[in-house]
């Protein structure tokens, strides 16, 4: 595992070999998932290991900590097969194979779906979807959406902060709501996937359509229902950061929904003005530029940074620099994919997969005869 | 520039940190303390990068806190006139 990320003592700027023997001894990695200072890995196994902040009880270890530096496994979990978990800005989700959903960390706005406000140092099974089987759940900065497993009518439920929208749930403003209502605007539509994070929300569907929620791209107003993003292209992936959003196409090709300050963060003289069609109140997506004749395999995007992974196994980052979370050895900000060096040379056919977080991003190398 | 707008409401009070606070991109905080607020400050920076939020908030409502504890409200200072 690589690792390139801020900690309290050093920068790191360049992609560093990790050996986390709580990890190695784990098994392969099937899924990282990156929140604002917290990390849940979860492992092919079906267990569940975390490690970062846990300040608000994120971590699901039992305790309010400030700092856990090793991934530790969530033992409370230990007795259910995990098949998906996700990391919002101060909370986690964690689904098993049998389809029930557990939740812990900061509940301030509702964001943990037990019908209350409190945050939760252990996770804790949500019983609004006992009897429902729950394939998904996606965390954003102070919201969740959960999406059900073959389920034709009510897919899609969000829970917690609703201020810009990104609960789909009402054209009308709501504050926050602490027990999951059905998003609405998705009806006969199969969901395949959902992605959440900062105040935004979207989802993909089996015939590769994005639907996008919540606020705004580019300082356009924000969606209160899903909107299906205008595009005839046909979407196999998606990921969202706090001002942007990336779609990978079946033939992999990358695209970028808003994102007018991806890249410029630290030199404001470049901020270019939001791109809109006149009259439009529709999201853009723009190519990524830079990566013509480049097959893309895997996407991922951080509060303010993106990652890829190319059809050769090359990574390349782009966006936000300053904590040295794009890995190329300094900590300049990107406006194009550029080539993280991997320090070695991978060994016979692996996978390589890349996660981003809020300012730090992970890498994942998995030999093929582990996948 | 300012990296975002938020409101005042949308922002935590923190009491460890005695500031209110709102997420940073960096996995931080975003902070600015009710002293800042009532002198006016409208700027709540992160203590761990460059990027920084403007709040958006009503100085009055800082203000009131601040003279509810004074039972007189404070004269006007006479202007002396050379």
């Amino acid at each position: 595992m690589g690792n390139w990320e801020r900690t309290g003592l050093r920068t790191i700027t360049s992609l560093n070999f990790f050996s986390f023997p709580s990890l190695s001894s784990a098994g392969p990695i099937s899924l990282l998932a990156c929140g604002g200072a917290h990390v849940i890995a979860l492992t092919s196994a079906g267990k569940v290991l975390t490690w970062g902040r846990g300040t608000s009880g994120q971590l699901g270890h039992g305790e309010i900590v400030n700092c856990t530096l090793n991934p530790k496994p969530l033992t409370s979990l230990e007795s259910y097969f995990i098949t998906y978990v996700s990391a919002g800005w101060s909370h986690s989700g964690f689904v098993s194979d049998t389809g029930c959903l557990f939740t812990c960390g900061d509940g301030l706005f509702g964001q943990l779906g037990h019908g209350d406000y409190r945050s939760l140092c252990s996770p804790v099974k949500v019983s609004f979807f006992v009897n429902q089987h729950v394939a998904q759940i996606a965390c954003g900065m102070r919201h969740s959406l959960v999406l059900l497993k073959d389920c034709t009518l009510n897919q899609v439920y969000g829970f917690g902060s609703g201020k810009r929208g990104q609960l789909g749930i009402s054209k009308d403003r709501i504050k926050s709501i602490s027990l999951p209502e059905v998003t609405n605007g998705l009806e006969g539509v199969e969901i395949v996937g959902i992605n959440a994070n900062g105040d935004h929300s979207a989802a993909l569907t089996v015939d590769g359509h994005l639907y996008t929620w919540g606020r705004g791209y580019n300082g356009l107003s924000d969606a209160h229902l899903p909107q299906r993003l205008g595009s005839s292209m046909c979407f196999t992936q998606a990921t969202l950061g706090w001002n942007h959003g990336l779609a990978l196409t079946g033939d992999g090709k990358v695209f970028m929904l808003g994102g007018n300050k991806h890249g410029v963060l630290s030199d404001p003289e470049k901020l270019s003005p939001a791109k809109q069609l006149p009259d439009s109140k529709e999201s853009i997506l723009d190519k990524v530029p830079g990566l013509d004749g480049i097959k893309v395999e895997h996407i991922a995007a951080g509060a303010e940074h993106s990652a890829l992974v190319t059809e050769n196994g090359e990574i390349k980052t782009w966006g936000w620099g300053e904590h040295g979370q794009l890995g190329l050895g300094d900590t300049c900000d990107q406006t194009c994919p550029v080539t993280v060096s991997l320090g070695y040379i991978l060994n016979g056919a692996a996978t390589v997969r890349v996660y981003c977080g809020s300012g730090f991003t992970f890498a994942t190398v998995t030999p093929c005869i582990l996948c | 520039m300012s990296y975002d707008d938020v409101e005042i409401e949308d922002m935590e009070w923190n009491e460890e940190l005695q500031s209110y606070t709102y997420p940073c991109p960096c996995g931080d905080l975003f902070q600015i303390t009710k002293e800042d607020l009532k002198l006016g400050e409208e700027i709540a920076r992160c203590p761990s990068c460059s990027l920084y939020i403007t709040v958006i908030y009503n100085i009055e409502d800082f203000l009131e806190q601040k003279s509810k504890k004074n039972l007189e409200p404070p004269k006007q200072q006479p202007v002396s006139v050379a």
